[in-house]
């Protein structure tokens, strides 16, 4: 077996497997300088653990104390796109706070019929009651073209029992005691 | 039923029978109270069909636009039982023709009207005495129904003997002839004795017009002609039936829910009446069926051809069902779900 090299420390701190253990165990017994390495790790972790703790320092401690307290007001909210911010020629110029990029969309004016990226917002919601409204009286229509049933179907009239029923009609009056006799 | 030589027959045995009994004095002023009055002879007359045993032939024509047409007809009256009819042909009863019928009915030619309908005469005409004539050589007393214009509607020679309508005469608007009828034989038996006869209830289905017209029904309460209303009755076949006089004469609607199957009308053509389509088919009446609407209506009448058309274009003519309609109808049907008094 060769010398224990790196596995000197976790032979120190008991962390080697039951056969590497045998192994290293018999290895010791005839190399002098595995075992000096071995016992010089085991006086060096003995002084370590002997060692005190590190202080808290003072200042930290009471920083630390003064983040529990009370603050002062939130500052105010900055507008993402002010309206009455910096600008240069009547294009607006994004302030320290502004996080989107210039609005260069084209604007639409009064008649020019411009639609697409400029399109407002209350034209969207105007689309959309319309849509809404095109639906519900397809809807309302096609539920009263159900409703009112089938269309009337062809007949014949019975003619002859129609014939036979006014001849035997008696104008203001029930039908005598007369009874049709064929 | 003969046609053409038949009705040349009739109207030479009508003029030869309105030759014999032309009135032998003028006009009396009518007074609806006395007996004698032409409303008191009428009223008689209806009562004394119904009560009086008799037996005889009787000639009926009636003109309509596509012609004439004649009949001679055997009635025997039986008190209390009514009238049998039978449709003669070269001496023979016409077989299927011989029916034991009211006289108050258009089958038994309306020889006997209802007080309720003389009343509905009453308030559309002015019926007067209009003399003396003769008929079957039997004296007749003559009444005469006017226009309130004053042409004539109707004249009747009533037998002074019995009380019978030997003879009858409705005219049109114009003064022609649109049906008459007159006995050619007339006979009472030896010691005939009037019968009994109990009047049937007036009944007035007309009460059930505004639960017919809630369900969905439309029909005028009159027509044009002086015609009222005096039945109107739903079956249960889902059929109405509507029932008109002005008091002479009947109208009969039927109408059904439904759109008209043309091809399966056997026997009938159409034709062009006050612009609208109207099918007919040869027959002693009046027969009419159209579409309107999504129903189809079928009329019989013997009125005048002139009162006809003008009670049939006042009946509805509209186009058929579309989808707007079907669309009204599930209206309605919703706005009856809803409604919770319904």
């Amino acid at each position: 077996m060769s010398h224990l090299g790196e596995r000197v420390s976790a032979f120190v701190d008991g962390e080697l497997s039951h056969s590497e253990r045998e192994r290293a165990l018999a290895h010791l017994t005839f190399c002098a300088a595995c075992r000096a390495e071995v016992d010089s790790t085991r006086a060096l972790k003995s002084r370590l653990r002997s060692l005190d703790g590190p202080a808290m320092p003072t200042d930290l401690t009471m920083a630390l104390l003064r983040m529990a307290e009370p603050g002062d007001p939130l500052p105010p909210r900055t507008r993402p796109f002010p309206d009455k911010g910096a600008s240069f020629g009547g294009v607006s110029i994004p302030g320290p706070y502004s996080f989107a990029p210039l609005d260069n969309r084209p604007r639409r004016g009064a008649g020019d019929g411009l639609v697409g990226p400029g399109r407002s917002t209350r034209n969207r919601r105007r689309a959309g009651y319309v849509a809404v409204g095109v639906a519900s009286a397809a809807v309302a229509l096609g539920t009263l073209f159900v409703v009112g049933g089938s269309d009337p179907k062809p007949v014949v009239p019975p003619v002859e029992m129609f014939k036979q029923q006014h001849n035997t009609t008696v104008p203001y009056g029930t039908p005598g005691p007369a009874a049709p006799r064929p | 039923m003969t046609r053409a030589p038949l009705a040349l027959a009739a109207v030479a045995v009508l003029f030869g029978l309105t030759a014999l009994s032309a009135p032998a004095r003028a006009v009396q002023p009518d007074d609806e109270l006395g007996e004698d009055s032409g409303l008191g002879l009428l009223r008689q007359a209806a009562h004394a069909v119904r009560v009086q045993a008799y037996y005889g032939t009787q000639f009926v024509t009636m003109w309509n636009p596509e012609g004439s047409s004649s009949s001679l007809v055997d009635v025997t009256s039986v008190p209390g039982v009514g009238i049998t009819v039978k449709t003669m042909a070269a001496g023979e009863a016409v077989p299927g023709t011989v029916e034991l019928v009211d006289p108050a009915t258009p089958a038994g030619g309306l020889a006997a009207p209802h007080d309720g309908m003389i009343d509905v005469m009453a308030r559309n005409f002015e019926v007067t005495t209009a003399g003396e004539g003769r008929v079957c050589g039997r004296p007749t007393r003559i009444v005469e129904v006017m226009r309130p214009g004053g042409a004539p509607a109707a004249r009747y020679w009533i037998d002074e003997a019995s009380g019978v309508i030997l003879r009858r005469e409705i005219l049109d608007a114009g003064g022609r002839l649109a049906r008459a009828s007159a006995f050619i034989d007339f006979r009472l038996p030896e010691q005939a004795k009037p019968g009994a006869y109990t009047d049937g209830n007036a009944f007035f289905a007309v009460a059930d017009a505004p639960a017919l017209k809630a369900k969905g029904w439309d029909f005028p309460a009159t027509l044009p002609g002086r015609l009222e209303l005096f039945s109107a009755d739903e079956s249960e076949n889902g059929y109405l039936q509507l029932g008109y006089s002005d008091g002479l004469s009947m109208v009969s609607v039927f109408v059904q829910p439904g759109t008209l199957d043309e091809e399966g009308l056997r026997g009938w053509h159409p034709q062009r009446r006050g612009g609208h389509t109207i099918w007919v088919r040869d027959s002693v009446g009046q027969e009419m069926i159209w579409a309107s609407g999504g129903h189809v209506y079928t009329v019989f009448t013997d009125a005048p051809a002139d009162m006809v058309d003008a009670a049939v274009s006042a009946l509805p003519h509209e186009a058929e069902p579309g989808v707007l309609a079907r669309l009204g109808r599930g209206a309605q049907t919703v706005l009856a779900w809803l409604n919770p008094f319904a």
